[in-house]
């Protein structure tokens, strides 16, 4: 811990600022090998996260001799954040690697220990690992790895008459029982709606990504992604789904709308899983009767193996950390890519990267998760693609499409306009300029 | 409405009515003559126009009445059916309200303290003394203020780091109160007050401070509130500054404690606005009691005609 | 930057006139010092910094290499900066004129007696201190295409196609505009509050007996005693308009597409989301002269007419 009060005089301090830019210092404690170990790790939200605890503590019983404690951050600002800190030495010692898009910066500017050597000891049933690979060697392990499925509601779905899910959609199957959905349930009487798309641009662009044989993020051509668009500009054209521009004029939150019975359908991350549950007990969200199937499929081929997307969640080591430090760390990263915590976050409703059979009863054992078959499949059965596979261009490419998503669907620009000029965006002014 | 005139008597009520009313209706001694109707038409439209300008604070307070899932709908509804009032009671027992409010308070004050101070110091440096290179470090000043903050404080933000002040309300304080706004904003004033008044005052043997102490500061009241309301309001509201410096819950500011009902999947909607209108009640009652100080300061008055 | 001239005439008055110059700048350098401490180290020092990094491609980590202009001849061709650029240019040519005339205009209209004036002045305020997002969320609400209330009423107003603000890329800016102008212009108005003090009463009433209207004697009593606030309004009003963010970020972020992307806008996501600080801080100098630029047009016009 760093002390509260000023260490250093100002003018030694105004001439470090002179020269900032090669002032990357860290790591100053002092290294003790042998003894206790107390390492620092990022975290957020911590009173309504309850992973980075479960974590802890379950590696903490597992090795008294080691203590993690949190350093918090927030959750929305959390790469800022851990930036400035990074940059100004005063980083953790092991990092949380929100957002996979940032992992490359971190990685480039030297601030992660190469983890190869644990890495090469963990299982294949570790997904998502090879996202954190850079040359040839690994720089981070994931520990949860989220992907996206169709919630629906089986309430709704009965009232509109409606058959749900009893295996993976294709995308046509999944575009008739939309129509259906829509006209049934207005048929009953029902406000609610067939669909509800978030306004993020992953909903549309994420598995356009993943399911398109052939598209690549940073190739500079984006028509894999028109089919989605055109799809999701139908669904809004014929009240299927709240259209964009209310959608983000009112801040519609997709919580309220799945979890209040708003919409029959929802496509959404693993996670949704957890936070439903809860918001069902504390009266948030509605009860009524929902499962999850597997994002409906381009064609038939992969209905045995669904292809989706989402990205892991890593954790990395501060490159500055002392030995005794790193091979701590080193631990705790094994541990918490391993069997052990996967288990102990499977049973807090989280989606952890290693899935064998004690996990997934684990996951199942949460009180409230849809045991039904085709959720369970859904759990255990899917080929998960990054949504933003770690290139120095990544950040800069999915910043572009942002804009490209919101002029496609507030219906301000065409789709093979605004696609186009994405192209030629992406390859002027990010692929150029690397 | 029914807010009492707090304002103390001008020394010259008359001076203050250069808009479209007739003069003669201002120069009538208020309250007991019966309202014309061009009064009321007007009083009709102000009330309009703060309805409007209150709206979206009247959304914060419907929607702190709310349930989290449903402050946001299609379509607005823009009154709960049922208030839950339990919010505000709720907002104190899952939250560190009271220490966010502590250190919200500390920073507002110590920042506007020193702003006021050094602001007000430099400014009359820059307004009334002589020295070499005066307007060129002025230039500097006001220069700093056309340069983005976002892109400069990852510097920033290692100098501080590298002094230690990181992860400290110092370093709020620190950000906050050399700003080059304060100096600007004071040194403008400082011109209105006619150079004579200086040199009066050194012929009767005052030195510089003292004509800072017992003239200017005097003087500049309507300024030095302007100032410090907004000085005061900025710190208050800051989220960005905070946000970049603070990591220990123990420091947070309520802007700052208010993103804590953001996680990453879901969000207390409800609370924060509960949060929201808690945090702006002290600063509109701050406002209400400073705006008084808008007033003549006595002796301009007389110097300048 | 106390130093005197050296070589003046020899003697004794010559030494107690420099002696007292000197002593005079000394004075006015101790007045600035306190504040210049702070400023000087936590300001200007990094703001410096900021310049020497637009000449590198400095990415947060590790050493900054120093490839002099290419960050500015890459913004000759970088077509989204162009975008941010008339943006910004088409955010501050309206905000600043409708909120210079707005604030001034509440300032003389609130600076009277008046019952309830204590109130009126808090409603002005009202908004500059209610919570940002919040303001963004009820704004957006008021916006709405289809149930928003700002649509029905210009419905009954006959207009049968309303725009759809802020989720159409023709009438985002305009939506931006009105609520930058209706968030500031309490802000504004306090500063012209306080300047309104400073109008000698007895001009006034000089005036009125010379028979002046109402608006001569705005036009030659208040704003010339006004000016030196005007000043302070206009650069700081240009200033905040050329950098805007905040309200851009939490109401359209920039979108539909480009159709509000401002320059603060770009240098953030440049920045802090791409982690390309040298070619942010090179967007920040250009920023940076654009503001100069029209501050010292500003103050060269002041000037003359101080004159």
């Amino acid at each position: 811990m760093r002390s509260r009060y000023p260490r250093r005089t100002a003018i030694a301090a105004a001439v470090a600022a002179t020269a900032l830019v090669a002032t990357a210092c860290g790591g100053d404690e002092p290294a003790d090998s042998g003894g206790p170990v107390t390492l620092t790790m990022s975290a957020w939200s911590l009173n309504s996260t309850p992973e980075f605890k479960a974590l802890a503590d379950a590696f903490h019983e597992q090795n008294p001799d080691i203590t993690v404690e949190f350093k918090e951050y927030d959750a929305t600002n959390y790469d800022t954040q851990l930036t400035a800190d990074l940059a100004a030495g005063s980083g953790p010692d092991v990092y949380v690697l929100k957002n996979l898009k940032n992992f490359i910066t971190y990685q480039s500017g030297e601030q992660l220990l190469d983890v190869s050597d644990l890495a090469d000891q963990l299982g294949s049933e570790v997904s998502g690992l090879g996202n954190y690979k850079v040359d040839g060697a690994t720089f981070a392990v994931p520990y949860r790895q989220d992907s996206w499925y169709l919630y629906y509601n089986k309430d709704l779905f009965a009232a509109a008459g409606v058959t749900p899910p009893d295996e993976t959609w294709t995308w046509a199957e999944y575009e008739k029982a939309i129509a259906d959905l829509n006209a049934g349930l207005k048929a009953a009487g029902s406000p609610a709606k067939a669909a509800y798309q978030h306004v993020w641009q992953s909903t549309v662009q994420g598995l356009a990504l993943a399911q398109t044989r052939g598209a690549e993020l940073t190739s500079g051509d984006y028509g894999y992604l028109k089919p989605y668009y055109e799809r999701a500009l139908a669904q809004q054209e014929t009240g299927a789904q709240v259209d964009y521009g209310a959608a983000t004029t009112n801040s519609l939150q997709y919580q309220a709308q799945f979890g209040t019975q708003q919409a029959a359908t929802m496509l959404m991350g693993s996670w949704y899983v957890a936070t439903l549950l809860s918001q069902q007990e504390s009266g948030a969200a509605q009860a009524f009767e929902w499962g999850f199937a597997p994002a409906p499929q381009l064609d038939e081929s992969t209905r045995d193996k669904p292809v989706t997307f989402g990205d892991p969640t890593g954790l990395g080591i501060n490159a500055a950390v002392d030995e005794a430090e790193a091979a701590a760390a080193k631990e705790f990263l094994s541990f918490a890519a391993g069997e052990g915590a996967a288990a102990a976050l499977a049973s807090i409703g989280i989606t952890p990267a290693t899935l064998t059979e004690p996990v997934v009863e684990a996951y199942f054992e949460v009180e409230g998760v849809p045991a039904d078959e085709l959720s369970r499949f859904a759990f255990e059965n899917r080929d998960t693609k990054a949504e933003n596979p770690a290139s120095p261009v990544t950040a800069a490419v999915q910043n572009a499409l942002l804009e490209t998503h919101s002029a496609i669907m507030s219906g301000s620009t065409p789709v093979d306009d605004a696609l186009d000029e994405a192209g030629r965006r992406v390859r002027d002014e990010v692929l150029e300029s690397k | 409405m029914a807010a009492p005139r707090t304002a103390p008597d001008p020394v010259a009520p008359g001076a203050l009515d250069h808009g479209a009313e007739p003069p003669t209706a201002a120069r009538r001694p208020s309250g007991e003559r019966f309202p014309t109707p061009g009064r009321v038409a007007g009083y009709a439209v102000l009330v309009l126009a703060a309805a409007a300008l209150l709206l979206p604070f009247f959304w914060m307070v419907s929607s702190s009445l709310k349930t989290s899932n449903t402050v946001f709908s299609t379509p607005v509804t823009w009154l709960p059916d049922v208030p839950r009032w339990r919010n505000y009671l709720e907002i104190w027992r899952v939250s560190d309200m009271l220490v966010w409010l502590k250190n919200t308070v500390f920073l507002s004050l110590v920042v506007t303290f020193l702003q006021l101070f050094t602001g007000s110091f430099a400014a009359y440096g820059f307004a009334k003394a002589r020295f070499p290179g005066r307007n060129l470090l002025f230039v500097l000043y006001v220069g700093t203020i056309a340069v983005p903050w976002q892109a400069y404080m990852i510097p920033q933000f290692i100098f501080m780091s590298e002094i230690g002040l990181t992860d400290t309300l110092w370093s709020i304080v620190a950000l906050q109160a050399f700003g080059a706004f304060g100096v600007f904003l004071m040194r403008q004033y400082y011109a209105t007050i006619p150079d004579e008044l200086c040199e009066a005052a050194r012929v009767d043997g005052l030195s510089e401070y003292g004509i800072y102490f017992r003239i200017m500061l005097p003087l500049s009241v309507p300024a030095l509130a302007s100032l410090a309301l907004l000085t005061l309001v900025t710190t208050w509201n800051d989220y960005l500054g905070p946000l970049i410096y603070l990591r220990d819950p123990d420091l947070w500011t309520i802007q700052l404690g208010l993103k804590s009902f953001v996680s990453e999947y879901s969000a207390e909607h409800a609370l924060i606005m509960t949060g929201s209108v808690l945090s702006v009640l002290p600063v509109a009652v701050v406002f209400l009691l400073g705006q008084k100080y808008f007033v003549q300061g006595v002796a301009t008055s007389g110097m300048k005609g | 930057m106390s130093t005197t001239t050296v070589g003046g005439p020899p003697g004794t008055a010559g030494r107690t006139k420099r002696w007292h110059k000197a002593r005079r700048s000394l004075q006015g350098v101790s007045f600035i010092l306190p504040n210049f401490l702070g400023f000087g180290l936590l300001t200007l020092g990094p703001v410096v910094a900021l310049f020497y990094v637009s000449f590198t491609n400095w990415n947060v980590f590790g050493t900054a290499r120093w490839i002099g202009l290419d960050n500015f001849t890459r913004l000759v061709g970088d077509r989204s900066f162009h975008r941010a650029l008339l943006n910004t240019l088409y955010y501050s040519a309206l905000h600043i004129p409708l909120t210079l005339a707005l604030s001034l205009g509440l300032a003389l209209l609130l600076n009277r007696k008046l019952r309830g004036v204590a109130f009126f002045r808090t409603a002005a305020f009202f908004p500059y201190i209610t919570s940002i997002v919040a303001i963004a969320i009820a704004w957006n609400l008021l916006f709405s295409k289809d149930a928003g209330p700002l649509n029905q009423v210009l419905g009954l107003l006959g207009v049968d196609d309303p725009p759809g603000w802020t989720a159409s890329s023709t009438w985002a800016m305009p939506a931006v505009i009105i609520v930058g102008v209706w968030r500031e212009m309490g802000y504004y108005m306090l500063l012209f509050l306080a300047g309104l003090q400073t109008v000698p009463p007895e001009l006034h009433e000089a005036a009125r007996i010379d028979g002046a209207t109402a608006w001569q004697r705005f036009r030659n009593v208040t704003l010339p005693c006004l000016r030196p606030t005007t000043f302070f309004v206009t650069v700081m009003l240009t200033i905040g308009s050329f950098k805007v963010f905040d309200l851009i970020l939490v109401m359209t972020n920039g979108g539909p597409g480009q159709s509000t992307l401002v320059l603060s806008q770009y240098i953030y996501q440049k920045g802090l989301v791409e982690n390309r600080f040298g070619y942010a801080s090179a967007i920040s100098v250009v920023l940076f002269a654009l503001c100069m630029l029209v501050t010292v047009v500003q103050f060269a016009i002041n000037r003359r007419r101080d004159a």
